[in-house]
């Protein structure tokens, strides 16, 4: 049932729920054998930005036997409307309520947006806990990068899929196609997609606590449930499917670009990045496929921007023929090229000039921390000199404006470290007059820090964050020194950072405080507008758990960590090692220079830079 | 605006698409139109003329903007090409990239201006929300062409102030199917006498609040007319 068009008429941009987009899959519900919602837990606009979810939304609809509609959560307008009138969530497409689906697919990429998950789920008419659902309740499946620690939602999610989701997902589908043929058993099901690579079926496990709250033991609750569960990478990403279509948005949504996944994985292994470490090995597309790519969604979507996105998208061995070859066509369709995450040592005057003929703009970049001896902890192998020269090398092709990002709280880190934010800044100012041939313009540097949130399978796992007090302090401290007008500075708001961290290291307890949370009527926290950090804190003091044990308490190398029921490739043994690195303030070599032997290579993985295992 | 360089334009053919706006389409903005009017037009690989300089765009001019909930049967929308294209192959091309809720049916050179364009017919659709009374045709047509029609309009600053529509309104025919009542009325798009369809549903509620109270509505526009509101704008 589609929405009423009374209540379209009443809400913020319907857009947001009508469909009907250019590349929309309809199908015949009655020629299909499996059903799946794939819902984003934000709203349209944030999930239709995704790329990622885009591609697998045609993944699944290119098989014959399934047919994948799409979910979002509902603006504030829109919930009171859907509640007001007793009518359930639907999927986009067909109108239809979640609760019918077979399966409710829940993309999860950022903490914040737990309670959406939860929130939808009860508008669409499902029991939020698992072991509520009836038989033919759907199967609710989570994915994404918060995957990697499932605990706190550990009890909502029939199954959590662990890594990439272009096989997976598909596999999955054949699982359930076999037992709705033989007859649905639920939990038959769920044991036996347990059995499969990279699938974590989280009510299938045990978890005792210490009295102090700490994990004393995880277990299987039958034999052949396996320990550990093993991520799972697409071992050679030219042959990742890849869609011919993709759903186009009639809204404005954050990213109205193509965004072409140059490869996975990272080769530098900060210590604070769980994507770098998460998605290793690095496995890089040649540019012939990836030119191919490029040009089959320049046709299927119609948009006017390529952005060439990885993790460090200057590290891709063959960025230089890459963007020629792109370049040799782009320009004649009338769309433009665009390099984010550019590394300061990778910025070249001969890079520039291919990206600026295009675009005009700012250019950005990360040296996340103000000092070298900061910046050699958290293994950010950058140096002033490179990131005045990559300055330089701007102001010269006309540039003025400079952002800058920084993290702050990170383990060790001082209020020098702070200053040195401030004078790096200072210095990019000093390098602007001192560039002859300069713009004429007088010079802009902003400087945008996040607080340091430590997440599960870094080096900084163990690591403590600041408290609430100490980050705000940080920051005042900061804008004290910043003097010189020319010079901006923004900052994240301690508290989301906070709720981040609680949720980024926490274990099963914290379902209940979701729970709770859900029911109090928090939900769409990504939404400045809707943040209510006391109401949290609140929910927390009701419940009786403190936090702080999660946020701002140092996990000792011995416990056991929520999150050690998954293997990621990376070793702990890495991980630790990395850890007692960062105090001695010596930094780790790329992997492309030589192998620090973090465990990934085990996975395999085309065109990587790892020694065979 | 960037200044055009002379040889931008090799050829300055200005053509003129009609198109339906229908479905999810009546939901979506002006603005949100022409941002899928430029996806559409890369997606056709038509020769459309772009402007020079950092963001080329196509620059499409569209008849006036249609109220959200609003479908439309005809819609105009001008631009220019670089190439001499059949005008089938355009509407073909454009068709073959449009969203169900777009259709274009004819493609030719322009004449009229779109500022020409004063009066628009729509045929508005009401679930009447009770009994209907038996003489409802003979009592909207009443309603809906007195001398005065009075509604109350709010300014941009949010203050209501009562104006008389009359003026804009030319009521056509009405007709009754079971408890379907279609209304088709010519109203002013002129700037300065502009009716929303709105109004007609406001107007009738008070007529008859027994059967339009509540009513939902479905409106379309059906054509769009010159100063007259006789000769059809093309
Ligand atoms: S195995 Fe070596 S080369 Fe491969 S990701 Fe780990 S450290 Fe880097």
């Amino acid at each position: 049932m589609k929405i009423p068009e009374s209540i379209l008429k009443q809400v913020e941009k319907p857009g947001r729920y009508t469909g009907g987009e250019w590349g929309e899959v309809i199908k015949d519900p009655e020629s299909v054998d499996v059903r799946f919602a794939f819902c984003f837990p934000d709203t349209y606009e944030i999930g239709m930005s995704n790329l990622g979810i885009r591609i697998l939304y045609n993944i699944l609809n290119e098989r014959e036997d399934v047919w994948c509609e799409r979910g979002y959560a509902p603006w504030a307008d829109m919930e009171e409307k859907l509640r007001e009138h007793n009518l359930p969530l639907c999927s986009i497409e067909s109108g239809t309520p979640l609760s019918e689906f077979d399966f409710v697919g829940f993309s999860l990429q950022y903490e914040l947006c737990y309670t959406n998950m939860l929130n939808m789920l009860d508008l669409g008419g499902i029991e939020l806990e698992s072991a509520k659902r009836a038989n033919d309740a759907p199967i609710v499946v989570c994915g994404g990068p918060c995957t990697y620690n499932s605990e706190p939602f550990a009890d909502f999610a029939d199954i959590c899929l662990i890594g990439e989701g272009e096989d997976e997902l598909p596999e999955l589908m054949d699982i359930y196609k076999k037992h709705k043929a033989m007859g649905f058993d639920r939990a038959a099901f769920l044991r036996e997609v347990s059995h499969h690579q990279s699938m974590y079926v989280p009510s299938l496990y045990d978890v005792e606590y210490n009295e102090d709250g700490t994990i004393k033991s995880f277990t299987p609750k039958f034999p052949n449930v396996p320990a550990k569960v093993q991520k799972r990478i697409v071992k050679d990403m030219d042959k990742a499917p890849f869609p011919k279509n993709l759903v186009m948005p009639f809204i404005q949504t954050v990213q109205d670009r193509i965004v072409l996944e140059v490869y996975r994985g990272c080769i530098r292994g900060c210590r604070f990045c769980q994507a770098g470490m998460v998605y290793r090995p690095v496995r890089e597309k040649t540019p012939e496929v990836l030119n191919e790519q490029a040009k089959i969604l320049a046709d299927a979507t119609g948009y006017s921007e390529i952005s060439l996105s990885s993790l460090s998208i200057s590290d891709y061995s063959c960025i230089e023929k890459l963007t020629d070859e792109l370049l040799s066509w782009t320009d004649d369709r009338k769309i433009s090229l665009n390099l984010p995450s550019l590394r300061v040592d990778s910025f070249t005057k001969e890079l520039m000039d291919k990206i600026s003929t295009i675009r005009t703009g700012g250019i950005t970049f990360a040296p996340e921390a103000g000092t070298q001896r900061l910046r050699d902890v958290i293994n950010k192998n950058v140096e002033k000199a490179d990131l005045l020269r990559a300055c330089r090398v701007a102001f010269e092709g006309g540039k003025t404006q400079v952002k800058l990002y920084f993290m702050q709280g990170l383990p060790t880190e001082t209020d020098e470290d702070l200053e040195g934010i401030n004078e790096l800044a200072e210095s990019v100012i000093d390098e602007f007059y001192a560039t002859p041939g300069r713009p004429k313009k007088s010079p802009q540097v902003t400087l945008s820090t996040a607080c340091f949130i430590p997440k599960p399978f870094t080096p900084f796992q163990w690591e403590a964050q600041c408290d609430l007090e100490e980050l705000q302090r940080k920051q005042k401290y900061l804008m004290g020194k910043v003097m010189n007008r020319k010079i901006k500075y923004n900052y994240h708001d301690a508290k989301v950072s906070r709720i981040e961290a609680i949720f980024a290291r926490g274990d099963r307890k914290l379902c209940r405080v979701l729970l709770e949370a859900a029911k109090r009527g928090i939900r769409l926290d990504g939404w400045e507008e809707f943040f209510d950090y006391d109401k949290w804190m609140e929910v927390f003091a009701d419940l009786g758990i403190d936090p702080a044990f999660y946020a701002n308490r140092e996990f000792g190398e011995e416990e056991i960590l929520p999150w050690d029921n998954i293997d990621i490739g990376v070793t702990k043994a890495f991980l630790l090692r990395e850890r007692h690195k960062a105090y001695e303030e010596k930094t780790t070599p790329n992997c492309r220079l030589q192998c620090s032997g973090c465990g990934a290579n085990k996975l395999g993985g085309e065109r990587s830079c790892c020694p065979k295992a | 605006m960037l200044p055009e360089s002379v040889n931008a334009v090799k050829t300055d053919i200005k053509v003129r698409v009609k198109f339906s706006k229908t479905g999810s389409l009546k939901f979506i903005s002006h603005l949100d139109l022409n941002r899928t009017m430029q996806s559409a037009f890369l997606r056709s690989k038509l020769p459309v003329w772009y402007s020079e300089g950092f963001n080329p765009h196509p620059r499409v001019a569209f008849t006036p903007p249609l109220s959200v909930g609003v479908s439309s049967l005809t819609e105009f929308m001008d631009f220019k090409m670089v190439e001499e294209v059949e005008p089938e192959t355009i509407v073909e091309r454009l068709n073959a990239s449009f969203p169900a809720g777009l259709r274009a049916s004819l493609c030719y050179a322009p004449k009229a201006h779109f500022r020409d364009i004063k009066w628009s017919l729509y045929e508005i659709k009401f679930e009447l929300s009770g009994k209907a009374p038996e003489n409802i045709e003979e009592k909207t047509k009443a309603a809906l062409s007195a001398d005065e029609i009075f509604i109350e309009k709010y300014s941009k600053k949010g203050e209501p102030k009562v104006v008389n529509i009359a003026q804009g309104i030319r009521f056509c025919s009405s007709s009754l199917d079971g408890n379907v009542f279609t209304v088709n009325v010519k109203l002013s798009c002129d700037e300065m006498a502009f009716v929303n369809p709105k109004y007609i549903a406001e107007v009738l509620e008070k007529a008859m609040p027994e059967c339009f109270a509540g009513a939902e509505n479905e409106v379309c526009r059906m054509e769009v007319y010159l100063a007259d509101g006789e000769t059809l704008f093309s």
